[in-house]
């Protein structure tokens, strides 16, 4: 299945004209649906929302656009606020793929055993993701009500509670409020995807490895990891690119307040889009959210081509 | 031996909370939605539903537009997934078994898409939708939305298509068999529960779609669910139990939905996106 | 060559997309101000038509007015009110959207000012109605007129009449009237205070900067620090610092609260009166000025527009002109209740029994001011959302209040340039 492999075959194949699948034009046709479809309704508004960021446009008359030059982009740098926002992103996504992965694998390590019930067990642990996001964000909501909410009056009942119960109010409480709640709607899907990666494992090798007395742990490390370690990498990339996108949650909930503490760069191009109406600040701020994901897929490729080399030695 | 039991125990009070956990909020959304008034604002909270409430959701569903946003979000959902499969297919067919020039761009291509958040496409996508006269339209919002979701449905299907071993191509390419017609004799056959993980994706994807649905849809019967909800949100009130009523009745499709296809989701997600 | 066998691939790639839309095309497609049969379709874009208390009387209003034409009907769209300006304002900016507009004052400014909004002087000759002067000079820009008002409300002290036999008359009784019933899980007051109501802070804190005689500009420039606005502002954060209201809770929840007795007072305009009538007729309420040293308050006022796009615009007009004729207004006036409406309407002895204090609102008109920057109208949104996040900055003790203030004039003054 390799990329040479398919290259030469045409070659080597005894009637050129008519290759194993079909001429060279072939696979283009299988492609021209889809990519026109996308290059329409994807590559051409990005490459308007490039244009875009090079502009001072108002949302209210988006026909009429200055040029500016890097205009938008020397002004967000040097903006204090967008710094804490590209922190706050940061923080936020790296602990959206910490936080799902890691309950993800617990949970999934926990329910990679035979016991009674375990066929509801795991359906009803999924269900948080199939939850849609305007849902989850009302009833969380709901929930974090400073006066009426369950989560208060639980943490008030355990003596953990905040003072005033205003959570999502509070510059402290708000942004891990917003992450366990993403946490929680995003630990079904990867604890499905580790849980059938976990199947992969093999059973003797873990008994093996237990009999010899090698502490769970150590098994763990020695036999698991290693067979889950690409699914997990995958699903790390997957929960990194999602989070930075990541939209009616935290709008619904806190519109990046208060004072800007819950504001990632998806909350801040909407509202320079939305409230300020500066599409060009908008398009800057989202171009930058685009190269960040950029840098996230290269690394991540590296790291991949750097760990199979490894696992060839 | 009591370790042992002892183990056990905390395995399945473990269990029991991670399952508590994930069923509480919508078990909760269901409990609020059933509350009088004074059971909601007292300073105890009632834990049980109140099923002498229930005429909550028999208002929902008919004072309010509740059906119709249902019905509009399901069509968006039903359309996003056909479509984003019937183009998905061909695309992680050419990806899986073809080499050519500009793949490699192809693929990251897709990757990048993933990334565009729609609030950075609204408005472009807002004068594209003009020009076509796709505004207010359930069609618009199905292009759209089909957009965003049609890059890792191809992905998914790309992985299972690799999975097939291609031997199973090489008695097809001896009778002479067209590409088009191996794809749809022989591939899609097996691919079924990846096709099916993909169609869930998309499925989601579409019906808890916002942004796109509250921008490019003013016509009220146009609306579908997730903007619905969001209209109760009112200026100088929000009646809390209708609101829950609502999302709930627009979670328990999703929800039933997933369970339904769950096994096929599993197997698909794994065959697919994890090892491809 | 592979030319069949190109062309068949051709067939299936076009097929795929042909079914493709189909499937889209057959979901059915309905485009604004549509005319079928001879009736003309108008959308009328508001965000009250959500509303539990109005929303129903609203349609029923406009259900008036569809029974009345053979030709036109208007079609209500509830667009929620937390993203209306941003939903209506994208679709009005990319040359679509309803054909009729109910906005609030800040996005009104910024769409007229952006030629959004069409001019409608040639539209409907306003002469021949009795508008109310003070709230409708806010409707021409330049001798150019932009809209009709639909609503006004004052802004008002709304008290639970059980709990506060005599409404304070002072700024220092209020406090401590607040303070006193704060006890448990009751109130005295409440208020928005997070960023998420970023319009509704905005709203509520009009009342005490010009209630303690401050204003936002001169007319010319910004006077976002100014002695007094500190001073008004100054008093907003005590009450938020001395714990008498529900912090972190959103109006919804608040508002609830008041109707179950657990909140005793609360500033709000005109309109919240029905609202309360009507989701809990039992509630013993009453209103009274707000009992700031100055007698100035804001008011909501939200014109009716026709957006320049509309491909209907006179028979949106025929739609306005039907609301300004007097039995529709009365009719209009007994939804909205302690609002009033574009003409002055007699008030019919069944509401004035139910509510006495409705006259306390029209009594409030003269001295109630738009929440914009005056001189500053189409940036209102701009310098609302600087001023809205400087201010809850200092609520969360981030910096001190006159620090913020300055903040937010520096940042202001830049932005309007």
């Amino acid at each position: 299945m390799t990329v040479l492999e398919q290259t030469r075959a045409p070659r080597s194949d005894v009637r050129p004209r008519r290759s194993p699948l079909g001429s060279r034009w072939t696979p283009y046709l299988f492609l021209a649906p889809a990519a026109v479809f996308i290059g329409l309704f994807q590559a051409v508004p990005l490459a308007q929302e490039i244009y875009l960021s090079f502009t001072r446009t108002s949302l209210l008359n988006p026909t009429r656009s200055t040029w500016v030059g890097l205009e938008n982009y020397a002004h967000i740098f040097s903006d204090d606020d967008f710094h804490r926002t590209l922190v706050t992103t940061l923080i936020y996504v790296v602990a959206c793929v910490i936080g799902s992965v890691g309950a993800g694998l617990l949970v999934a390590l926990l329910l990679n055993r035979n016991f009674r019930g375990r066929g509801v067990a795991r359906a009803l642990v999924t269900v948080p993701w199939a939850a849609p996001g305007i849902a989850v964000a009302l009833i969380a909501t709901w929930m974090l009500n400073p006066q009426y909410g369950i989560v208060n009056r639980f943490l008030d009942a355990v003596g953990l509670g905040v003072p005033g119960g205003a959570i999502l109010d509070s510059s402290t409480y708000a942004l891990p409020a917003i992450l366990v709640t993403t946490v929680w709607q995003l630990f079904p899907l990867t604890s499905v995807v580790l849980l059938s990666a976990l199947q992969a494992v093999p059973r003797d090798l873990t008994e093996a490895a237990t009999m010899d007395g090698a502490g769970r742990w150590w098994t763990f490390r020695a036999v698991t990891w290693q067979v889950i370690k690409p699914t997990v990498g995958l699903l790390a990339l997957l929960m990194t690119i999602w989070s930075i996108r990541r939209f009616e949650l935290i709008w619904l909930m806190t519109k990046g307040g208060p004072v800007g503490s819950t504001e990632t760069l998806v909350i801040d191009l909407y509202a320079q889009a939305f409230d300020s109406k500066q599409l060009g600040t908008a398009a800057a701020i989202g171009m930058v959210g685009v190269v960040i994901s950029l840098i996230v897929i290269a690394g991540s490729r590296l790291v991949t081509r750097a760990a199979d080399k490894e696992g060839l030695r | 031996m009591s370790r042992l039991r002892l183990g056990l125990t905390l395995r399945i009070v473990a269990v029991l909370v991670v399952m508590g956990v994930a069923v509480f909020p919508l078990y909760w959304m269901f409990v609020t939605a059933l509350s009088s008034n004074s059971d909601l604002f007292a300073s105890e909270a009632r834990l049980l539903p109140d099923f002498t409430q229930f005429g909550v959701f028999a208002d929902a569903l008919a004072e309010g537009e509740t059906l119709t946003w249902l019905r509009n979000s399901l069509v968006i959902a039903l359309g996003t997934t056909a479509l984003s499969i019937g183009l998905g297919i061909p695309l992680g067919y050419a990806l899986s078994r073809f080499s050519f020039r500009g793949k490699a761009l192809t693929t990251v291509a897709l990757l990048l898409t993933q990334m565009l958040p729609e609030a950075l496409m609204v408005v472009p996508l807002f004068a594209l939708f003009n020009r076509f006269d796709l505004l207010d339209t359930l069609s618009g919002l199905i292009l759209a939305n089909a957009a965003f979701v049609l890059p890792i449905v191809a992905l998914i299907l790309k992985g299972a298509i690799d999975g097939i071993p291609r031997e199973l191509e090489e008695a097809g390419r001896v009778d002479g068999a067209r590409p088009l017609t191996m794809l749809v004799r022989i591939n899609v056959p097996l691919i079924g529960p990846s096709i099916a993980a993909a169609a869930v994706i998309a499925f989601f994807h579409a019906w808890n779609e916002y942004v796109f649905a509250v921008t490019f849809i003013y016509a009220p019967e146009m609306q579908p669910a997730s903007v619905g909800i969001a209209s109760f949100i009112g200026e100088v009130g929000t009646p809390v139990q209708t609101v829950m009523a609502v999302a709930f009745m627009f979670t328990l499709p999703a929800v039933a939905f997933y369970l339904f296809a769950q096994k096929y989701v599993v197997a698909g997600m794994t065959a697919g996106a994890v090892k491809g | 060559m592979s030319k069949p066998r190109v062309r068949r691939a051709t067939v299936a790639a076009a097929t795929v997309v042909g079914l493709a839309t189909a499937v889209s095309a057959g979901c059915g497609s309905d485009s604004d101000a549509s005319s079928e049969g001879g009736v003309t379709t108008l959308t009328f874009a508001a965000s009250t038509f959500g509303d539990p208390g109005r929303g129903p009387q609203l349609q029923e209003w406009i259900d008036e007015f569809n029974a009345s034409q053979d030709e036109i009907r208007v079609e209500a769209a509830s667009v929620p009110y937390p993203t209306f300006g941003q939903t209506v304002l994208t679709q009005m900016g990319g040359g679509e959207g309803p054909d009729l507009v109910r906005f609030d004052m800040p996005e009104f400014e910024a769409a007229s000012d952006a030629g959004l909004i069409a001019p409608l002087d040639d539209l409907i000759d306003v002469d021949q109605y009795e508008l109310l002067e003070q709230p409708d000079r806010f409707m021409v820009h330049d001798d150019v007129r932009h809209g009709i008002i639909f609503e006004a409300s004052n802004y008002a002290m709304f008290y639970n009449a059980d709990l506060i036999p005599e409404p304070p008359t002072t700024y220092e009784d209020f406090f401590a009237t607040a303070q006193s019933l704060t006890s448990g899980d009751v109130f005295g007051l409440a208020f928005r205070q997070t960023e998420a109501e970023e319009a509704g802070v905005w709203q509520d804190i009009f009342n005490y900067v010009y209630g303690f005689g401050g204003a936002w500009s001169d007319g010319e420039n910004l006077t976002i620090n100014a002695p007094e606005n500190l001073e008004g502002l100054q008093a907003y954060k005590d009450l938020y610092d001395a714990n008498v209201i529900p912090r972190g809770a959103d109006a919804a929840t608040f508002r609830r609260m008041f109707a179950e007795g657990k909140v005793a007072m609360e500033l709000n305009n005109g309109g919240y009166a029905t609202h309360l009538r009507a989701e809990s007729p039992d509630l013993n309420f009453s209103a009274a000025p707000i009992p700031f040293p100055v007698r100035s308050q804001g008011a909501i006022l939200a014109p009716i527009v026709i957006n320049e796009a509309s491909e209907a615009k006179e028979e949106a007009a025929t739609f306005i002109e039907w609301a300004l004729q007097e039995e529709n207004q009365v009719a209009l006036q007994e939804i909205l209740g302690a609002s009033s409406v574009a003409t002055a309407t007699e008030r019919s002895p069944e509401s004035l029994q139910e509510m006495p204090f409705l006259t306390t609102f029209d009594e409030l008109t003269e001295s109630s001011l738009p929440q914009v920057v005056l001189g500053f109208e189409a940036q209102t949104p701009d310098i609302r959302k600087i001023v809205v996040q400087n201010v809850i900055a200092a609520l969360q003790g981030e910096v001190d209040l006159q620090t913020a203030l300055d903040d937010a004039q520096e940042q202001a003054t830049e932005l309007v340039g």
